[in-house]
């Protein structure tokens, strides 16, 4: 027991810094952030993914097994002295094991997580209204029939709702809606809603001839096959364009009303243009252009196996069961027991 | 609607306030009277406290439970609740004393926040918004109870040690004690019992359980807190002043899960 209280007091220590320190960033943010010698540190000690670096999933582990130490040496004594008890008081303790359940709860439940960990699959998949793609390699493929942003007068968000369709090799295919909070299911896999922005055609052209079309969504980027070191990256797009009272660039409404796009032109790696454009307008150097048009809402959508669910789903289960057990159970007896005797 | 919400809000507050001057008058005199009015008062700030959860409810068409005002407000109402259930049964005016000052410190800060009724955003939406949010409630009052009655424990246990004699209004230690592990147990299985629900929320919201955001890893920090106490305290016979203390970090813990991390830290629950 002392070792499990050493544990889980190093891993509150350990879940402490991780949700004050930054997550799944750079070395260079961490040198920022610390210093260059402290933040080297933390970052090459796994602070920067605290979560799944070696030391605590081995902190983790030694948990498990000390937990399942406990569980499988605790039980000969335990079912005896319920033995006893029931010869005694002429009932079966249940009280007794509530401990013991809730233990037994939490062991199945991190060997579950950890399984759902290594097991499970995740893909994600964006695009717009009429795209098609693969789902890996699961040999399925994933359609965006429609995709809506339900909005209320105040142009808050209601809903995000995108129709798919999911076909296989041999033809078969199931149909239906995923949003959030209500992901939709097929082949095994469910689809989740998770998040939009905007996305647009880029036309590369040279002269007048087009080369090249490309779907980006907002922070990415395209280069004309000819000429890689021109690189044209659609930083954001304003789907209604208003200037506020400081004078920044806003979108007044999330209407189509005013499509305006930001975006940089690269050479050699240095930026050559930074501009805010209409829609249809081209942007270029020399012989190059881009022409961003049809602006429209992408949906990215993620699409999960995690087999372990249901095995985290009674873990779960079990501690509450065992919990009230220990805690609600035992006590009647007691009281049962004492009025008995009185 | 909307007057019905402030007028029962700013009564309940009122009330709240005038309970734990009753309460600690009765600390400071030993007077009955001002016991039983102190406990008028929380009940009938409870009551109050409930139409204007209600009417927000119905104002806002929703369950008035998603940002940091009705939140407060919400958290308030529970330790109310919890307080109310253990004076029931354990019929110590005491209690009152230092639990009152913790409900009115509560809803004080629901009244600091901002009452604007927002629409609820996609993930909000959901049946299990009800579950998580009552569990965490009931949980947070239960555990509002156990520090107000560690903070008796102490008291008691400090006047002990300097020798003053005792007056008989806080009850023996033995039996704060018994009354702290009964406060936590309760919240401990209404908190596992939140983090079970929110769990299964997440995972039919962004399709994951568990995803190590600050509000999940610190109701994690918290629920370790108090099952090393009651792990102390069934197994080892721990009570006392550890015990007290324990009752004092774990509410602490509470605390900064539900105050630091919404203000503090940014993560899914960022809901302000």
């Amino acid at each position: 027991m002392q070792l499990s209280f050493a544990v889980l007091g190093i891993l509150i220590a350990a879940c402490i810094a991780g949700s004050v320190m930054p997550q799944g960033v750079t070395l260079a943010a961490y040198m920022e952030l610390y210093g260059e010698k402290t933040g080297r540190m933390l970052f090459d000690l796994g602070f920067d993914h605290l979560f799944t670096c070696p030391w605590f999933v081995f902190l983790t582990a030694l948990l498990c097994f000390n937990l399942i130490f406990c569980s499988v040496s605790r039980l000969p004594a335990l079912i005896r002295a319920a033995a006893a008890r029931k010869e005694k008081a002429g009932y079966l303790s249940l009280g007794m094991f509530g401990s013991w359940i809730t233990h037994v709860g939490i062991l199945m439940m991190i060997i579950s997580f950890a399984c759902g960990q290594v097991f499970s699959t995740e893909y994600e998949i964006y695009g717009i209204a009429g795209s098609s793609q693969p789902i890996g390699d699961t040999g399925l493929v994933l359609s965006i029939d429609s995709f809506d942003v339900l909005m209320r007068e105040d142009f808050t968000v209601d809903q995000y709702v995108a129709g798919v369709t999911v076909s296989d090799a041999d033809g078969r295919s199931e149909s239906g809606t995923s949003s959030v909070n209500h992901p939709f299911s097929a082949f095994g896999y469910k689809i989740y809603q998770d998040s939009t922005g905007w996305a647009a055609f880029v036309d590369i052209l040279k002269g007048e001839e087009v080369q090249r079309e490309d779907l980006l969504c907002a922070g990415e980027y395209t280069w004309p096959d000819e000429m890689p070191g021109l690189v044209f990256l659609l930083n954001k797009v304003y789907p209604d364009l208003a200037v506020d009272s400081n004078g920044a660039y806003i979108s007044a409404t999330p209407l189509l009303n005013n499509p305006h796009f930001l975006y940089s032109i690269y050479y050699g790696g240095r930026v050559i243009d930074m501009n805010m454009a209409e829609f249809g307008s081209p942007v270029g150097v020399a012989d190059y252009h881009f022409i961003a048009r049809d602006p429209c809402e992408y949906t990215l959508l993620v699409i999960k196996h995690d087999p372990s669910e249901i095995f985290v789903l009674i873990s779960a289960l079990i501690i509450v069961a065992g919990l009230f057990i220990a805690f609600y159970i035992k006590p009647m007896e007691e009281r049962r027991g004492k009025s008995g005797t009185n | 609607m909307e007057n019905l919400e402030r007028i029962s809000f700013t009564v309940a507050l009122a009330a709240y306030f005038l309970s734990t001057l009753m309460y600690l008058a009765f600390a400071a005199t030993g007077n009955r009277r001002t016991a039983k009015i102190g406990r008028f008062c929380v009940a009938a700030g409870f009551v109050l406290h409930f139409i204007c959860i209600v009417s927000r409810g119905i104002a806002a068409g929703r369950l008035p439970l998603t940002n940091q005002y009705e939140f407060a407000s919400a958290f308030a109402w529970g330790i109310a609740l919890c307080f109310l259930i253990f004076t029931g049964i354990y019929q110590f005016d005491i209690l009152g004393s230092f639990i009152a000052p913790v409900i009115f410190l509560v809803i004080g800060y629901a009244s600091m926040q901002s009452k604007e009724i927002h629409a609820l955003m996609p993930a909000l939406q959901s049946g299990w918004l009800g579950f998580h949010v009552c569990m965490a409630i009931i949980s947070y009052g239960a555990f509002g109870v156990a520090f107000g009655v560690s903070g008796a424990y102490l008291y008691r246990d400090h006047s002990e040690k300097c020798g003053r004699a005792q007056n008989g209004r806080i009850p023996e230690l033995d039996v704060l004690d018994n009354i702290i592990y009964r406060a936590v147990a309760l919240g401990f299985l209404f908190l596992t019992l939140c983090m079970i629900t929110g769990a299964i929320w997440a995972n039919r919201a962004w399709g994951s359980y568990w995803s190590w955001d600050p509000k999940e890893t610190w109701s994690l920090i918290t629920w370790i807190i108090y099952a090393i106490y009651l792990h102390l305290r069934l197994n080892k016979g721990m009570n006392g002043r550890k015990s007290a203390f324990f009752a004092l970090i774990g509410f602490i813990s509470v605390l900064f899960t539900y105050i630091g991390v919404n203000t503090l830290l940014s993560g899914l629950h960022s809901y302000k």
